[in-house]
């Protein structure tokens, strides 16, 4: 069964169609890509799936349950562990106390048990305390432990809000461009951190990005929007090559030896079956390339 | 990162024996210092109002404070708390402790009722709308013939053990102390770093798993159960209820002044805010017991502007609200943190810790950047 599965997702903001129909899944821990270019749908993908925002029309299905009117705090508590764009954390308080912030789904006590004290109640603060501690050691922070988040680099920042939504326990992570802010170097290692923390944790991820390079080498699957729509969906490698996808990362058509590339009839049967959308828009240009080298070097620009 | 260098140095320092005694002496000596009005009889009755001036301080805190909502209507809460509590007493003839849980009871639903609104509305209008309910309940409901006695005042009596001042006072006292570790509690349980997420960003707020909108509700239905425990606290320091105490501009005055108390203390800061609670509640009787003291009433009256106090019409409050004014510009200027971060050295120290006048490790809602009330 399929962790996630959105389905004909729809919202509108005045005269602006922000998303129109997208239909996605993610499998079990899988790490699901979506990209796209600026202003394509990403951001707002995320906030309908988890809630921020009601989406219109379409439905958001979480392991067989019909999610789409949960609220979001309520999402959190299910299992769905989110980043923000820009950096969402409490900035005054220190990493220790944020990391303790995102734990509240988990926290056992109720409210009036937390307002009298008492052993129980600190006893499960400590394993929060301990919980954020282990989390800090495993990104390599345990030194900012005190240091308020205000101060932070952007970078740091970036890595101690995946912290935080590890903290949240989640089942299911959608990180909103986890890299922005990191260096080629740091982004690689990001990706390599990824893989290793699906493993460790049996996440599954849904992953925003703009930096290529990190979603072709890790994603399984990749969705790629375009003004609020899907334009393709597939492997990494399919993506890579696909001219629509290309057209849209330059802008304009797509280069003509990609499009006069020869195609095969299972090659092209194979392409109709997963990317349908493209395959409706423009059936003349769908022929994926063999072999890519320069449009995925100009599509990370 | 030289404050990352210092971290470890403060784990590894420990309490002493002696250390432990000197703040054992400390607290006696506060004991001993919050003991001693009552004692006195007028001024234990001037020391209960700026024990409940604290309170109130508490009350706004946990609104404006931890959870950034800018509330301009607070006389209203301890109005209401008066008058349900003095009312109470007066008619049903009922148990004082009674009468005052009611009193928290309909405080909690009134102040329920202006968190939904919050849910909706935020910022300036929330500001307004909690202005125009405090000048509202106060012109209607609390000047309703029915509650005031026929408009002289409902008059009430304290039992038998409880009737001085002075042990009024100690009940103030005490309340006082159970709301700040019930306050204390919050800060460092769940509840505290809720409503500092939500203050901050309710959507970063909501990924963490925190319901927003119970939460806020939450704030206003402890900061109106406080309020109206202060409200009963008040009713019956004076054995009178009298709408007068909260109507225009009386109320209004009030409404300023605990907002004031609580930036002037440090928003955020729970000891901050109840000394400048206290402070506040002081300043008037002390600055009338100055002003006319043998040694200064025959040449103040002379003084340009500072004579006028003797023949203004308001002078309980001309030179408070002065002092009021002048100390919010200092600390709006020079000192965010109000209070509250001038005492944090003692206060750390008075808790166990090496004393220290800076610390880099200090988190939640009272730190300056966290200060600010969202609009």
């Amino acid at each position: 069964m399929s962790v996630l599965e959105v389905s004909d997702l729809s919202i509108r903001f005045g005269g602006l169609q922000a998303l129109q129909d997208l239909t996605l899944t993610v499998n079990e821990f899988e790490i699901v890509g979506l990209i796209g270019p600026n202003g394509a749908g990403k951001t707002t993908a995320f906030n309908c799936i988890t809630g921020f925002y009601k989406a219109d029309t379409g439905k958001v299905v979480y392991r067989g349950q019909d999610v789409t009117r949960t609220p979001p705090h309520k999402k959190a508590a299910m299992g769905f562990g989110r980043t923000f764009q820009n950096v969402g954390m409490v900035k005054s308080s220190t990493v220790l106390d944020n990391l303790k912030t995102a734990q509240h789904a988990r926290v056992q006590y109720d409210v009036v048990t937390g307002l009298l004290g008492g052993g129980r109640v600190a006893a499960e603060e400590r394993a929060l305390e301990a919980k954020a501690d282990a989390i800090l050691e495993m990104l390599g922070l345990t030194e900012f432990r005190h240091l308020r988040v205000g101060g932070l680099s952007y970078g740091t920042l970036k890595l101690l809000e995946l912290g935080c939504a590890l903290a949240t326990e989640p089942d299911v992570l959608l990180l909103d461009e986890p890299s922005s802010g990191m260096g080629p170097e740091e982004s690689h290692e990001l990706g390599e951190r990824l893989i290793e923390l699906r493993k460790a944790f049996g996440l599954t991820m849904l992953l925003i990005e703009h930096h290529v390079p990190l979603v072709l080498s890790v994603c399984d699957h990749i969705y790629v929007l375009n003004f609020g729509r899907l334009l393709a969906e597939g492997k990494p490698s399919v993506i890579q090559t696909h001219p629509e996808v290309v057209a849209a990362y330059l802008g304009g058509e797509a280069p003509e030896a990609l499009a006069a590339t020869a195609e095969t009839p299972e090659e092209a049967a194979l392409d109709e079956a997963t990317h349908p959308v493209a395959a409706k828009k423009a059936p003349a240009k769908k022929a994926p390339a063999k072999k890519p080298a320069a449009p995925r070097k100009k599509a990370s620009s | 990162m030289t404050a990352v260098a210092a971290a470890p140095a403060v784990s590894h320092w420990r309490l002493s024996g002696a250390g432990l005694a000197a703040r054992g002496l400390a607290y006696l000596g506060l004991a001993v210092v919050l003991f001693l009005p009552s004692f006195a009889t007028d001024f234990s009755k001037t020391c209960s109002l700026a024990v409940i001036y604290a309170l109130m301080g508490l009350s706004l805190n946990i609104v404006v404070g931890y959870t950034g909502q800018l509330s301009l209507g607070h006389q209203g809460f301890l109005g209401l708390g008066a008058l349900v509590t003095a009312n109470i007493v007066a008619q049903a003839q009922l148990p004082i402790w009674l009468a005052m849980a009611c009193a928290v009871l309909a405080t909690t639903g009134v102040a329920l009722v202006l968190g939904l609104v919050a849910l909706r509305i935020t910022g300036l209008y929330l500001s307004l709308i909690t202005l125009v309910f405090g000048s509202a309940i106060s012109s209607s409901l609390f000047a309703l013939a029915r509650f005031t006695d026929n408009n002289s005042g409902v008059k009430i009596q304290r039992p038998h053990y409880l009737a001085t001042n002075g042990d009024w006072y100690l009940v103030c006292v005490a309340v006082l102390l159970v709301v700040f570790y019930f306050d204390y509690r919050l800060t460092v349980s769940k509840v505290g770093r809720a409503l500092l997420a939500l203050k901050e960003n309710e959507q970063v707020a909501e990924a963490f798993g925190i319901g927003v909108t119970s939460y806020k509700l939450l704030a206003f239905a402890l900061s109106g159960a406080i309020a109206g425990l202060a409200g009963g606290l008040y009713a019956f320091r004076g054995e009178l209820y009298s709408e007068k105490d909260f109507q225009d501009p009386n109320g209004f005055t009030l409404a300023l002044l605990f907002v004031v108390m609580c930036v002037v203390g440090g928003l955020g800061n729970r000891l901050g805010v109840v000394v400048a609670g206290l402070f506040f509640g002081l300043i008037n009787e002390l600055l009338d017991d100055l002003f006319y003291a043998h040694w200064v009433h025959p040449w103040m009256q002379h003084v340009p502007v500072l004579g006028s106090y003797y023949s203004s019409d308001v002078k309980a409050s001309y030179l408070a609200s002065l002092i009021g004014a002048l100390l919010l510009l200092q600390t709006l200027i020079f000192n965010r943190g109000g209070l509250g971060a001038q005492l944090r050295p003692i206060s750390r120290w008075m808790t166990g810790h090496r004393f220290e006048l800076h610390d880099a490790t200090h988190s939640g809602p009272a730190v300056a950047e966290g200060s600010s009330v969202r609009a």
